[in-house]
């Protein structure tokens, strides 16, 4: 995307300015995004995203900049700037003398795309999409439907001044329904999203029918649900993106990104048991066509698999380059960012906890009163306090053992590192699920992932 | 090629074509200095811009955008939001006409400082932080500024240019005291960079996270509420905003589609966004479609007014548009507020109750279709016209109507938040929410 010897000369010029370390990371993105309501395009967008940005440490003090003028003017210009704001400008130092030989490294295509988004004209995705409106008018209840198909194509370079050069290209798709159901009683939605490192293939993997069909039951159920009871209970949550509530509990926490400063409640936990002994939780960014999984991460690091809790005890964090500099752990190819205009830090990919060998259907047993999690919405942590929260967007009561009548609007809260100790069984129906993570760099794609499982006790928060 | 020429040669080649287009191009300046441990651990200084079209061809609407200002590139632009437009079957899509309106500048020397004076303000939050021993950890401190020029123009005449800006000071920390750990967050935000004060932020924090310190349960149960403006404020940004969004009461997602002229809330709750107050960190001469800026009411003692209309929607529903046209130049047209807030009032008295500190879990706990909420919150007890102590692991739930006719009190001072939207509110007293807890 830029020209080798462009790249040479800023990172150069960053160290002759006095930085340890300097990285360029350029990107391209083409967008495009189709909202549909009730077959009808109601939005149809295409965007394209240019910009590069500038990374110098300074021991451990990092300036960043970024800009979408990629002219070498201002490229050089920018560096200037960078070395002005630390205030070392006219400094020349004698490592930044001499060539950079680059290393390069070019993805393999392990998770590229078999049905590219030239391959197929723009009826042809409208024709699927109204596949999924069709698939959701499960009943006359469902009064609107909304789909949303967003395609993604990323291309990024990462150099760096110790000569790494790294080029990625990321291909994402994901189909976003959601419908609304309305009687007198009210209005309530499902929603079924399903998205993976594919192209227009995810049509082939998630028939649309099939996924609006889901949409408009969960939104039926939902519909007939009566308010989720409050009070602290036995919960049973569901498989797949159910995950969401470790990533918020125990992902987070375990980020170099709080961890480096002492942020985390399970800083220094290294070789320390803190979890029940069946949990075993991984973070796996080379998962063929997952979500979140890319063959180099945004530092220009290839990406693996990290065990970061093994029978309950704690093995590895997510480690950036910031995070090892100031930690002396690992680098675990774990550095992400949205796009251009964050600086990256330690993030998930695809996390997930383990398979365990409880029958799913052992879980219910004995449970004289609680609560099914069977499809989760989003949620939050604090990863100071350890408290966090999220929404079920699919539940159920669960009497005597028996699963009963659908509740909704429940909110699960607690503190992570008691619920993780609180979780007793780990079924053996390991299914992922895909969301969007929000912190400190931005918004990225991640899977989300685990089997049912059984937590003891935890916070039920619906109608008193 | 500037942001002006790529937007006049749009405009040029649309016209060529035959195609009625409307070009909005954003440039946007950055600076955030982060302070950690004593030092500053991190500066980002940043450009970034784009140019997005809205293209209407034969009543159809398109979009595309680009960063990239290159003749190739926004000829791409064009022809990307043709094909979009194309495949629309609804035929009523138009580009208001306008003309003129002007350069507009809203911030004017308020970010003006040596860069030496913005270091300081984010080390002096840090160190007023940590001269409380209970912080046990400063996670974030930031100073950030930014500002924003946005210029419009259209093939149906419609030329206009304004900038707009702010400074921030942002902290995130923990305090503990005996086993007890709150993690809080405090800010401060300004069109006036002299106008932060980090020793005031530093106390605001110490003040707002250390009074939570030795949370207790909270038993389950239905309390008289008291939601501080940020909770509120939160709350409201997103639900009630998208309640009154006309674009939303169209495609059928609003509860509030069939209450026009109708009681929506109690008759104390007056609902008012205003673009231009001088002092307002959302002000702006005009929306994104060039319609002039001018103060709504939505909700008017108590009676649902008005929705937030833009052209299209306005003329959809064979109304007055109120000028709330929203548009970044990578997204669509929508509506979106400016200064949103509510009327202050007489004052709320303390009796039994919860005390709503903060919210949390709004993204995922808070579905504005069905009006219901169930969030996490941080609160304190209030027990005989007092606060007794805090509270902790518990939520508030309900359905934001019947909390908008609930309300009993409004407090007297009006607090901005810029957590979703620029949103302002005062105390909100709620004659009962369910609470969930031990």
């Amino acid at each position: 995307m830029l020209a080798e010897a462009l790249v040479g000369d800023v990172l150069q010029k960053a160290r002759v300015g006095g930085a340890d370390f300097a990285e360029l990371y350029v990107e391209r993105w083409r967008r495009r995004a189709l909202r549909v309501l009730s077959g009808e395009v109601k939005e149809a967008t295409s965007g394209l995203e240019y910009g590069a940005g500038l990374r110098l440490f300074y021991g451990t003090e990092v300036v960043y900049a970024y800009t979408n003028d990629l002219s070498p003017e201002s490229l050089l210009e920018l560096t200037d700037t960078l070395v002005r704001l630390k205030g070392s400008a006219g400094q020349v130092d004698e490592r930044g003398r001499g060539g950079l030989d680059f290393r390069k490294a070019t993805a393999q295509g392990l998770h590229a795309p078999e049905i590219p988004f030239t391959a197929r004209d723009k009826r042809y995705r409208l024709e699927r999409i109204r596949e999924a409106e069709a698939g959701a008018r499960v009943g006359p209840q469902i009064k609107q439907v909304q789909s949303d198909l967003m395609e993604w194509e990323q291309e990024v370079l990462v150099a760096t001044s110790e000569g790494t050069w790294a080029e990625d290209r990321r291909v994402r798709t994901r189909l976003y329904v959601t419908a609304i159901a309305q009687d007198e009683s009210g209005m309530q939605t499902g929603v079924v999203g399903p998205g993976l490192s594919v192209g227009l293939e995810l049509f082939d993997r998630y028939p649309p029918a099939e996924v609006g069909r889901k949409a408009g039951l969960q939104a039926l159920t939902n519909l007939r649900a009566k308010p989720a009871p409050a009070g602290t209970m036995p919960v049973v949550i569901g498989s797949g993106f159910g995950g969401v509530i470790f990533h918020e509990a125990l992902g987070h926490l375990l980020e170099t990104t709080s961890v480096a400063k002492k942020a985390s409640v399970l800083s220094d936990k290294l070789g320390e048991k803190v979890a029940s002994e069946v949990v075993t939780y991984i973070d796996d960014g080379t998962t063929p066509h997952g979500w979140g999984s890319q063959e180099f991460d945004d530092e220009g690091q290839a990406t693996e698999r990290t065990v970061l809790i093994e029978n309950g005890v704690l093995k590895s964090y997510m480690v950036d380059r910031l995070g090892s500099l100031l930690t002396g752990y690992r680098p675990t190819g774990s550095g992400r960012r949205q796009d251009y205009t964050f600086a990256p830090t330690s993030r998930m990919r695809n996390t997930f906890i383990a398979p365990g060998s409880t029958p799913k259907e052992k879980l219910f047993e004995g449970i004289e009163y609680g609560l099914y999690a069977a499809d989760m919405g989003g949620g939050q942590v604090r990863p100071g306090s350890g408290e966090y929260n999220f929404a079920v967007k699919e539940g159920y009561i669960i009497r005597h053992g028996r699963l009963e009548e659908p509740v909704r609007g429940a909110m699960l809260v607690g503190k992570g590192p008691e619920s993780i100790q609180r979780i007793v069984a780990v079924s053996d129906d390991l299914e992922m699920g895909p969301g969007m993570c929000g912190s400190l760099s931005g918004s990225l794609p991640v899977e989300v992932g685990q089997p049912h499982l059984l937590i003891s006790e935890i916070v039920v928060g619906g109608q008193a | 090629m500037t942001f002006e020429e790529a937007r006049d040669y749009l405009l040029q080649k649309a016209r060529a074509l035959g195609i009625e287009a409307e070009v909005l191009a954003t440039y946007s300046r950055e600076l955030t200095i982060q302070a950690h441990g004593g030092r500053v651990e991190e500066i980002t200084q940043a450009t970034q811009g784009g140019v997005g079209v809205r293209v209407v061809v034969a009543g159809k609407t398109g979009y595309a955008y680009t960063e990239e200002r290159t003749p190739e590139a926004l000829d791409w632009v064009l022809q990307e939001a043709h094909e979009n437009a194309l495949l629309q079957s609804e035929t009523g899509g138009f580009l208001p006409s306008g003309g003129a309106l002007g350069q507009h500048d809203l911030l004017g020397e308020g970010l003006s400082a040596p860069l030496e004076q913005k270091r300081q303000t984010a080390l002096a939050l840090e160190a007023g932080l940590r001269a409380d021993p209970r912080v046990k950890q400063v996670q974030m401190t930031r100073y950030a500024e930014r500002e924003t020029q946005a210029t419009l123009g259209s093939t149906q005449g419609v030329a206009g240019a304004f900038r707009n800006g702010y400074a921030l000071l942002l902290t995130s920390a923990v305090m503990a005291e005996g086993q007890s750990l709150k993690q809080g967050y405090e800010f401060d935000l300004s069109k006036e960079f002299h106008a932060l004060e980090p020793g005031r932020t530093a106390q605001a924090f110490l003040q707002n996270t250390g009074r939570l310190l030795g949370a207790r349960p909270l038993k389950t149960g239905r309390y008289r509420a008291y939601l501080e403006p940020k909770a509120f404020g939160q709350l409201l940004g997103m639900m009630g905003w998208f309640l009154l969004s006309a674009k939303n009461v169209l495609e059928g997602k609003s509860l509030l589609a069939d209450k026009l002229g109708q009681r929506v809330a109690s008759e104390i709750f007056t609902l008012v966004d205003d673009p231009t107050l001088p002092d307002g960190l959302a002000s702006r001469p005009f929306d994104a479609e060039g319609t002039a800026a001018r103060r709504t009411v939505f909700i008017e003692n108590g009676v649902l007014r008005t929705f937030a209309h833009n052209s299209e929607t306005a003329r959809r529903m064979g109304v007055e548009n109120t000028g709330h046209a929203s548009r970044s130049y990578k997204g669509v047209l929508g509506v979106a507020p400016s200064n949103l807030f509510v009327q202050p009032g007489q004052g709320v008295r303390l009796e039994e109750g919860i005390i709503v500190t903060d919210l949390m879990g709004l993204h995922a706990g808070a579905n504005p279709i069905s009006g219901e909420f169930s969030l996490q919150a941080l609160g304190l007890r209030v027990e005989g016209g007092e606060v007794a102590y805090p509270v902790e692991n518990f939520t508030v739930a309900g359905n934001f109507l019947t909390l908008l006719a609930h309300i009993t009190a409004l407090g007297t001072k009006l607090e901005w938040n810029p957590m979703m939207g620029i949103v302002g509110s005062p105390m909100v007293e709620v004659a009962e929410l369910s609470f969930a807890g031990a």
